[in-house]
């Protein structure tokens, strides 16, 4: 009786930011969540091993299976034997600068792979729930604040791929009557962002110099405006979205704006520092075309979700330096962050 | 010395409508001209009418291939004009469009842009871009400025396209996109809805069929020909900066309406009788109404040659001809 009323979820790019917050919550709130990644021989489960399980431990409620957005095949046949509620494609080459070397990668994994997913489950009749991971760098060039009514104006590959990846979702949604929703999520970070992301890549140089085992940081761009919110409060939303009452699209941001330059100063501030003795300039970071602002107004979310940010930016950067200090005091062991309560 | 004023063109989706046409134009103009052909047949199709043309048979789903002949035959122009051109077939088969339609344009820039980072030498780039990146737009008729909002896998690809072209201009390529709408000719497939009036209306009009079977006769799209629509791709090319350009006739005409003038070319009056409605035809979503303004094309000294009637005319008198000649093929 209760095993029928687990509900089931695929995650994927469960190994990134997102997909282990998403997994956290989803496993909070009693789902069975099944993550989907990609085959390595180097190990790349590091931000999800501390919830993993053992499958054959009784009880156990995330399983991985290997599996990769550029093979629909294996796609269909997945989605058929797990016969989710819910799926969140939340896997791309997600880098912005790395796009303009891989554009066709990026085009297969992060455009593609949605209607990939949304094929899959148009052929198997699913009675599916589909979040799309839209992206704020969508927008590209069209001057902010933004919202779910801007035009896009992508500025990368990246941005293509994503806008191709909204279309199509909506396309299933207004065609098939899936219930398809894009988050048009702003940036949003963690101690889990990836090493080269430029918030983290900020951070992880502060606890290092403050530590000293390192003296400079080169950085490309200081004028860039972003909004920058918490992941885990994003990952939040993006559930929320598939509980709501109908598919719609929504902006999830702080609606507040900092350049990388503030974020650089937060960050040294808080370890009590000075950045502008530390930042040097390496022209090798700047991407072929910037996006220069991205401001998101998420007033629809807080209507109909009752979503709203609490982490802004400054505490942000002080919630990431702590945590790359305290990761470098454990070095040699794995430091797994707690998410911060709201 | 000559070598600095060579032009060599590549033409992918060579044997298609546009084409062949295109392949024929260049090299009448004196350009070198290679073409990629998915098949053996379609690159021996397309030497017969071209016998100048060079064929590289490919597919450019393959990067590997796509590469290698760029990197070989050092371009000056490129026009990417592959892929399914059937916005039905895009609901069948939406990943695989959006694979040769979206993914195959970024593999063709990318390679134009690798050869013009490692010659010096500019590559001008034309993408066979298309209205229905336009989508379900409430405008009365759309221009460069309009926003993109494609209601089909087919429009979402070449959405992609689009957009790709844009990134690679900012990046400093000559990399332009014709926005085309609907152009015709007899050398439309038949799977396509113009031509399959024109040649049933043409069997009809000769007792050799009885019924056109159509889907929703009430949308309305600006039909220009062929030919004219090439022409516009050469000039664009030719332009000093790259830029996007509607090429479109400008006037919206229903399939309706291109089925009354058929008839009527064949002294038909009661066209009702011979036609049915399938709804099964209609689509999960189709723009109702596209018609483009081609302000910018015509400041470039572009003009349609073709108007609608005289369209419709020389499809329907194309099939005409190819059926009183039954034993050759068309």
């Amino acid at each position: 009786m209760t095993a029928t009323q687990v509900k089931k979820a695929i995650v994927t790019g469960i190994t990134g930011q997102d997909g282990s917050y998403l997994a956290e919550l989803l496993l909070s709130k009693g789902y069975e969540v099944h993550g989907l990644i990609r085959r390595s021989s180097t190990f790349n489960t590091d931000r999800i091993d501390h919830i993993y399980q053992d499958p054959h431990t009784p009880n156990a409620r995330l399983f991985l299976h290997y599996s990769d957005l550029t093979d629909g095949s294996r796609l269909v046949t997945l989605l058929d034997e797990i016969q989710p509620d819910e799926v969140y494609n939340l896997g791309a080459q997600s880098h912005v600068r790395v796009s303009f070397d891989e554009p066709e990668y990026t085009g297969d994994v992060t455009g593609l792979g949605t209607v990939r997913l949304l094929e899959a489950i148009r052929a198997l009749g699913l009675d599916t729930r589909f979040y799309q991971a839209s992206s704020s760098e969508m927008f590209g060039a069209t001057p902010p604040p933004q919202n779910e009514e801007t035009p896009f104006y992508p500025r990368s590959p990246y941005g293509v791929a994503k806008v191709y990846s909204y279309w199509i979702t909506r396309n299933y949604r207004e065609a098939y009557g899936i219930f398809a929703t894009n988050g048009i999520l702003f940036n949003h970070e963690s101690p889990r962002r990836g090493d080269t992301f430029v918030t983290r890549k900020i951070t992880r140089a502060v606890a290092r110099i403050a530590a000293g085992v390192q003296s400079e940081l080169y950085m490309g761009n200081l004028d860039s405006v972003r909004d920058w919110g918490y992941a885990p409060e994003y990952v939040e939303a993006m559930w929320r979205m598939l509980q709501h009452d109908s598919p719609e699209d929504f902006v999830v941001a702080t609606n507040t704006a900092y350049t990388v330059k503030d974020f650089l100063q937060l960050s040294f501030e808080h370890v009590g520092l000075d950045w502008e003795k530390y930042v040097k300039f390496d022209e090798r970071y700047l991407r072929p075309t910037e996006v220069d602002s991205l401001i998101g107004d998420p007033s629809k979310a807080k209507d109909l979700l009752g979503w709203e940010p609490r982490v802004l930016t400054p505490r942000l950067a002080a919630i990431m330096v702590d945590a790359d200090i305290k990761a470098l005091e454990l070095e040699g062991s794995r430091y797994v962050d707690v998410v911060e309560s709201s | 010395m000559a070598e600095t004023h060579r032009n060599v063109s590549f033409v992918t989706g060579a044997n298609g409508q546009d084409g062949t046409y295109l392949v024929e134009r260049l090299a009448k103009d004196g350009h070198v001209v290679h073409a990629l052909c998915r098949s053996v047949a379609g690159g021996h199709a397309l030497e017969s009418i071209v016998p100048s043309v060079i064929v590289h048979v490919g597919d450019i789903a393959d990067g590997e291939t796509v590469h290698r002949v760029v990197g070989d035959i050092e371009p000056t122009h490129i026009y990417n004009l592959a892929g399914n051109t059937s916005v039905a077939r895009s609901w069948e088969f939406p990943a695989e469009t959006a694979e040769v339609l979206g993914v195959g344009a970024v593999r063709l820039l990318e390679a134009a842009w690798r050869l013009q980072e490692t010659t010096g030498v500019p590559v001008r780039f034309l993408q066979a871009s298309s209205a229905e990146i336009f989508g379900e737009n409430e405008e009365g008729r759309q221009s460069e400025q309009t926003l993109l909002a494609p209601v089909t896998p087919y429009g979402a690809a070449k959405a992609f396209a689009h957009q790709m072209v844009g990134v690679y201009r900012s990046r400093g390529m000559h990399a332009s996109a014709a926005i085309l709408y609907n152009h015709e000719s007899p050398r439309r497939p038949r799977s396509f809805v113009a031509r399959k009036i024109a040649s049933e209306v043409a069997s009809i009009s000769l007792g050799r069929s009885t019924t056109l079977v159509l889907g929703n006769i009430d949308v309305y799209r600006d039909w220009g020909f062929a030919p004219d629509y090439v022409d516009a791709m050469i000039r664009i090319t030719a332009q000093p900066t790259a830029s996007d350009f509607v090429v479109a006739t400008g006037e919206a005409h229903s399939v309706r309406e291109f089925v009354i003038e058929a008839f009527a070319h064949v002294g038909i009056g009661d066209w009702e009788r011979h036609v049915t409605i399938d709804p099964d035809l209609y689509r999960p979503a189709d723009p109702r109404r596209l018609v483009g303004d081609p302000q910018r094309l015509h400041s470039i000294g572009w003009r349609p040659t073709v108007d609608f009637p005289s369209l419709v005319r020389l499809m329907v008198d194309s099939d005409l001809a190819a059926l009183r000649r039954p034993a050759t093929a068309e």
